[in-house]
């Protein structure tokens, strides 16, 4: 008994530190970027400034001299937000639909949405250019807001069916009883009910939007390029500019990162269409 | 029957979007699969508007089929995509196993592991190979001259310098070389899906049973067996979840390719269309196809596994 209890003793201590480590590692290259952001370009490639080093914001305060950094960052905003929003426009009202009235066709129609999801951007590379350019709307934000919404799309009503579907089906006759409209519905009894799965949904959907880097590279030249375009177009500074492409890759990963610690159980349902729960 | 007319047109928008979305695209990638189309020939000039005149059959697939780069980056996307799920799903298991349990400060530890999920694919890999993986100014190369500089130094040690003077010079690895840029990609990705892995499995670890594993204990069963007989089981469905998604996912890496080496060494099947696009759509197209195939055949899968739960 005694081998057991010392052994489970040691273990609590192994295991924890173990995690610990783990972690530390997984972050390691992000703390990395975070710390050689605040080098200078020429500290930032010096082995006697890896941990010691005199700290300077000039790269943050040289960003849009250098990068200029808040175009990009502001059409990322732009484009992600209106996506966000004009997906969940849509998405609403159709996951209201299937899950409170779902006909026999509903499950073949959630799959099939899901199925677009599974098509390989680039096997229709060509044609989108060609389209865009035709209709000249190629290397626009309208554009770019039109392709994340519907890259999201499937994603989007899958989640938030994934919540209507648990809202009891008696509150919404409830209402029809009291005479309310479809509108009224959605207004009165969905949306104050839904809320938190509303709001987890938008805020996956702006994340994957942030961070897209197929569509937003390939059929952006400069007036609708994101931020995403702005770091491949620096990929290789050849160590010449660590220091400041570090500030420029912090500022645009690091506001994402904090929301995404607070969509990690919404991660789950909406990444696995709710199959793991 | 206004019942039924109201559902109808909420999903309608939703519906049309899509159908649009999924049909003329495509439908144009499969018209141009089948047709003479190149951007610039000054021989045939007429091959440079897409036109059923132009019609090739399965001329572009028969071409593309016989292509050595195909294959290669055919390989390529298999060989990625295959390595990144081997690693991301056994650290996701033992990743997850290992925090499953409660200690001190679990929650930074658990925020800390999902942190590289939320970076953008662009400045993951910037970060990488610049950053961490360049062969002398990046991590590795300080890390790979700091080592060289140490046994250098204890060469004329006594006692222990015999020892150093037999140490050889390490030499630093660069990552945008054809033999190893597959190698990097593959570093980036399991760093950036590992956590997805990990969420996932923690997820599926807290709805594990916990009688029937407090029973196995009383049974005097080994950690080892309460793992291969309960844990490994249980995560069996949440595995095959994780592996198709994250197939389809890295079926269509492209940033990763592109900042890495151009595609020097890891070309895989989106990048290998990506290059064809800039000349013949015929191939580039009839390549398209033969990669939504490809897709489709993980997807079914995926598809099946999913329907199941969905009117839970």
């Amino acid at each position: 008994m005694a081998i057991v209890a010392q052994q489970s003793k040691l273990s609590q201590i192994i295991w924890p530190v173990l995690a610990w480590i783990v972690a530390l590692l997984f972050f390691f290259p992000i703390f990395w970027m975070i710390l050689t952001s605040f080098k200078t370009d020429a500290d930032a490639v010096k082995p006697e400034f890896l941990f010691r080093f005199t700290p300077t914001l000039e790269n943050y305060t040289n960003m849009t001299d250098n990068y200029d950094y808040w175009r990009f960052a502001t059409n990322s905003i732009i484009t992600s937000v209106s996506a966000t929003l004009f997906t969940l426009f849509v998405a609403v009202p159709c996951a209201y639909a299937m899950a409170f009235n779902p006909s026999r066709g509903t499950k073949d129609i959630l799959m099939w949405m899901l199925s677009t999801k599974m098509l390989p951007a680039a096997a229709v590379l060509y044609p989108m250019i060609f389209l865009t350019k035709s209709l000249g709307v190629y290397d626009t934000k309208f554009l770019i807001v039109m392709v994340l919404s519907l890259i999201n799309l499937p994603i989007a009503i899958w989640m938030l069916f994934t919540y209507f579907k648990d809202i009891p089906k008696d509150i919404i006759e409830a209402g029809q009883m009291d005479g309310l409209t479809t509108w009224g519905e959605v207004k009165e009894i969905l949306v104050p009910l839904a809320w938190g799965g509303i709001a987890s949904t938008a805020l996956l959907i702006f994340i994957f939007c942030w961070n897209e880097a197929y569509w937003t590279v390939r059929l952006t030249t400069t007036e609708a390029a994101t931020l995403s375009k702005l770091i491949e177009g620096n990929r290789a500074p050849e160590g010449l500019f660590f220091g400041r492409l570090s500030a420029v890759s912090t500022a645009a990963v690091g506001p994402i990162i904090v929301l995404g610690w607070f969509s990690q159980k919404q991660l789950v349902q909406g990444l696995t269409f709710g199959a793991v729960k | 029957m206004a019942n039924r007319t109201i559902p109808r047109l909420l999903q309608t928008p939703a519906v049309i979007l899509l159908l649009f979305w999924m049909l003329i695209p495509l439908g144009m990638t499969l018209f141009f699969s089948f047709i003479r189309y190149v951007l610039n020939n000054l021989r045939n000039p007429h091959w440079t508007t897409p036109s059923i005149e132009n019609w090739r059959g399965f001329g572009n697939y028969q071409f593309v089929w016989g292509q050595d780069s195909f294959w290669l980056a055919m390989k390529n996307s298999l060989v990625i995509v295959t390595s990144i799920l081997f690693l991301t799903v056994i650290l996701g298991v033992v990743i997850a196993v290992l925090i499953n349990r409660s200690f001190p400060g679990r929650g930074i530890v658990r925020v800390l592991l999902i942190s590289p999920f939320f970076v953008m694919p662009a400045v993951n890999a910037v970060l990488w190979i610049n950053m961490i993986l360049d062969p002398v100014l990046g991590l590795q190369g300080l890390a790979v001259s700091g080592i060289n500089d140490l046994s250098a130094g204890l060469k004329d040690a006594p006692l222990i310098g015999w020892f150093f003077s037999l140490w050889p010079e390490l030499e630093p690895i660069s990552f945008r070389a054809t033999q190893t840029s597959s190698i990097a990609v593959i570093m980036m990705v399991v760093w950036q899906w590992t956590p997805f892995a990990i969420l996932i499995f923690m997820t599926s670890l807290q709805s594990e049973d916990q009688q029937q594993k407090e029973a196995a204990v009383l049974d005097g069963a080994s950690t080892w067996s309460q793992f291969r007989f309960l844990t490994l089981p249980h995560l069996g469905r949440p595995i095959a979840i994780v592996v198709m998604i994250q197939a389809i996912f890295h079926l269509s890496l492209y940033a990763e390719i592109e900042i890495v080496s151009r595609g020097n060494g890891n070309k895989n099947l989106p990048y290998y269309i990506g290059e064809l696009v800039n000349n013949n759509i015929g191939a580039a197209s009839a390549a398209g196809i033969f990669a939504v195939i490809l897709a489709n055949i993980v997807a079914i899968f995926l598809l099946r596994m999913v329907g199941k739960t969905l009117m839970e």
